[in-house]
């Protein structure tokens, strides 16, 4: 018997693995350029993508070298991130960014200047710090098909209290302990749904469980492209639960530097819900490459100079 | 209407004008995706061989060893991942600590069982013949475990194939990042696309280890 050959396969295949696994941990990032690197976290639905992108090219232009971690999982993977330096900003929402880091203490209101002061003073004992606040807003809405809407005679959330045992809502599987979601469309409006359906954040799922009827409720947000187009309306949040969420850029306080700063704070201050609905619909509608809507975004307005 | 999973406005179920400018997207999802598995798997057997051999040894270790594996295939994966992005960061080795770990069991119950599988009476004749026991367990009883950790090897890989995808939510996941762009912008073209290559990778992936056994182990062709 002569196990030489087998064993020595057997060899092949473990040192091969081995040699695939040390080409495969080899970092590729290069830091010879002056400004340094500065890592830009994204969030994994497509306007995460713009932002980052959009913020990020704006760094590269003024000679920063940017890493980019799109399509990262939700807070509960960038908090860590960040907290831990491992990338050095993300472009957060205001009021949801607070809440999060507050422990959903309720503390973030319609006021942008309050809610934005409120959350860097939580950001500060971590060495983070949140820039100035773009006017370009992503709210948490919540959807209805126009048939549903008629059908129930609900055009506004206030009216979901009496009929609210009569529906379904549906949104991320995170919804039912946040503030801005189920906890607070029951502490607010006093709506106590039928039933809670776990889908996606403002992703398909929910848009076929609309369709389909399995939800009656949906949650989207306000500067979705498709929503009109899909026959979705949303109805009004009249008791103002949902906060201000302004788009707004969270630093790790050794990386804001006054020329970091700068460059962000003129990117927010440009920022439009308009400018964001279309770049949105550019991406999601039209298949675009987040990278490429944006750089032509910055073009347009003179962000190249 | 159960199965309506996307809405009905016109999307082809390939695009291909987009799908000729996003070549080297796929490319290099795919890439990422092959690397993952290599070093989850190769990893993995790295780990399983010597503590599928303590488990077969020492046979009180064995529920032990297989348990605690067990335990850790039922840990979320965001979970886990949220708990070691602080430690280990947002890239390979945070995403390989969670794949190596699901490919671990696999591999290690198959070398338990591959070993247990080695009749008495081999042993016996190989104990007369004056064999040292690692000598013992590295010329007869590895070889004829052989067909068996190949088994486990073949599941492991395919098994770990599918659960690349799950390292999307720290920006890795190869052809799992296309899939989920897919799902996200309600696309069908990367959607489709990383599914077919995904299962088409699988398959090659199990045909070459197949391919592979039979060339390293003629004894085992029947099997």
């Amino acid at each position: 018997m002569n196990w030489k050959p087998r064993s020595a396969l057997l060899a092949a295949v473990i040192s091969l693995s081995l040699s695939a696994a040390a080409c495969g941990s080899s970092p590729s990032t290069s830091s010879t350029t002056p400004k340094g690197t500065i890592t830009v976290a994204g969030f994994k639905f497509s306007e995460g993508s713009v932002l980052a992108e959009l913020y990020g090219q704006a760094l590269q232009h003024d000679g920063y070298t940017v890493t980019f971690k799109l399509n990262l999982g939700s807070r509960e993977v960038v908090g860590p991130a960040i907290k831990s330096s491992q990338v050095d900003l993300y472009i957060g929402y205001a009021a949801t960014d607070l809440e999060f880091y507050n422990n959903s203490a309720g503390e973030a209101s319609g006021d942008v200047t309050a809610t934005t002061s409120k959350l860097n003073s939580h950001l500060q004992p971590l060495n983070l710090v949140a820039l100035n606040p773009s006017s370009a807003v992503d709210q948490n809405a919540f959807a209805m098909t126009k048939a549903n809407s008629t059908k129930y005679n609900a055009t506004k959330l206030s009216d979901l209290a009496a009929i609210g045992g009569q529906l379904v809502l549906g949104a991320g599987p995170e919804c039912p302990t946040r503030p801005f979601c189920q906890l607070g469309l029951q502490k607010t409006y006093g709506i106590n749904f039928k039933s809670f359906k776990a889908l996606d954040t403002d992703g398909p799922l929910t848009r076929a469980a609309l369709k389909n009827n399995d939800i009656q409720v949906g949650l989207v947000f306000s500067s979705d492209a498709d929503l009109s187009s899909l026959g979705l309306v949303t109805l009004q949040d009249d008791k103002h639960l949902e906060n201000a969420d302004n788009v707004v850029p969270i630093v790790r306080t050794p990386v804001a530097t006054a020329e970091v700063k700068k460059v962000l704070n003129a990117v927010s201050a440009g920022l439009t819900t308009a400018d964001l609905v279309n770049l949105n619909s550019q991406v999601e509608l039209q298949h675009m490459d987040p990278d490429v809507v944006t750089k032509a975004y910055l073009q347009q307005h003179n962000y190249f100079g | 209407m159960p199965g309506h999973l996307f809405l009905d406005y016109v999307d082809p179920w390939i695009n291909w004008d987009w799908l000729s400018t996003h070549v080297p997207v796929f490319l290099a999802a795919l890439q990422e995706h092959v690397t993952l598995t290599l070093i989850a798997v190769g990893v993995g057997l790295l780990i399983s061989l010597p503590m599928g051999v303590v488990a077969h040894r020492w046979r009180a270790l064995r529920n032990p060893v297989l348990t605690l594996f067990g335990i850790f295939y039922t840990i979320p994966s965001i979970a886990l991942f949220a708990l070691l992005i602080p430690y280990t960061g947002l890239g390979t080795l945070t995403a390989e600590i969670g794949l190596v770990g699901y490919a671990v069991l696999i591999l290690t119950r198959n070398v338990v069982v591959g070993l247990e599988a080695v009749p008495n009476d081999v042993l016996d004749a190989a104990n007369g013949m004056g064999y040292r026991p690692l000598a013992r367990l590295v010329r007869v009883e590895l070889p004829l475990a052989l067909p068996a950790i190949f088994a486990g090897i073949r599941i492991a890989t395919v098994t770990t194939i599918g659960l690349v995808t799950i390292t999307a939510v720290i920006g890795l996941g190869g052809l799992g990042q296309l899939i989920l762009q897919g799902l996200v912008e309600n696309f069908h073209t990367p959607l489709v696309v990383a599914t077919l290559l995904s299962i088409v990778l699988a398959l090659v992936a199990d045909l070459a280890l197949a391919g592979s056994q039979r060339i390293a182990l003629p004894w085992s062709r029947s099997a």
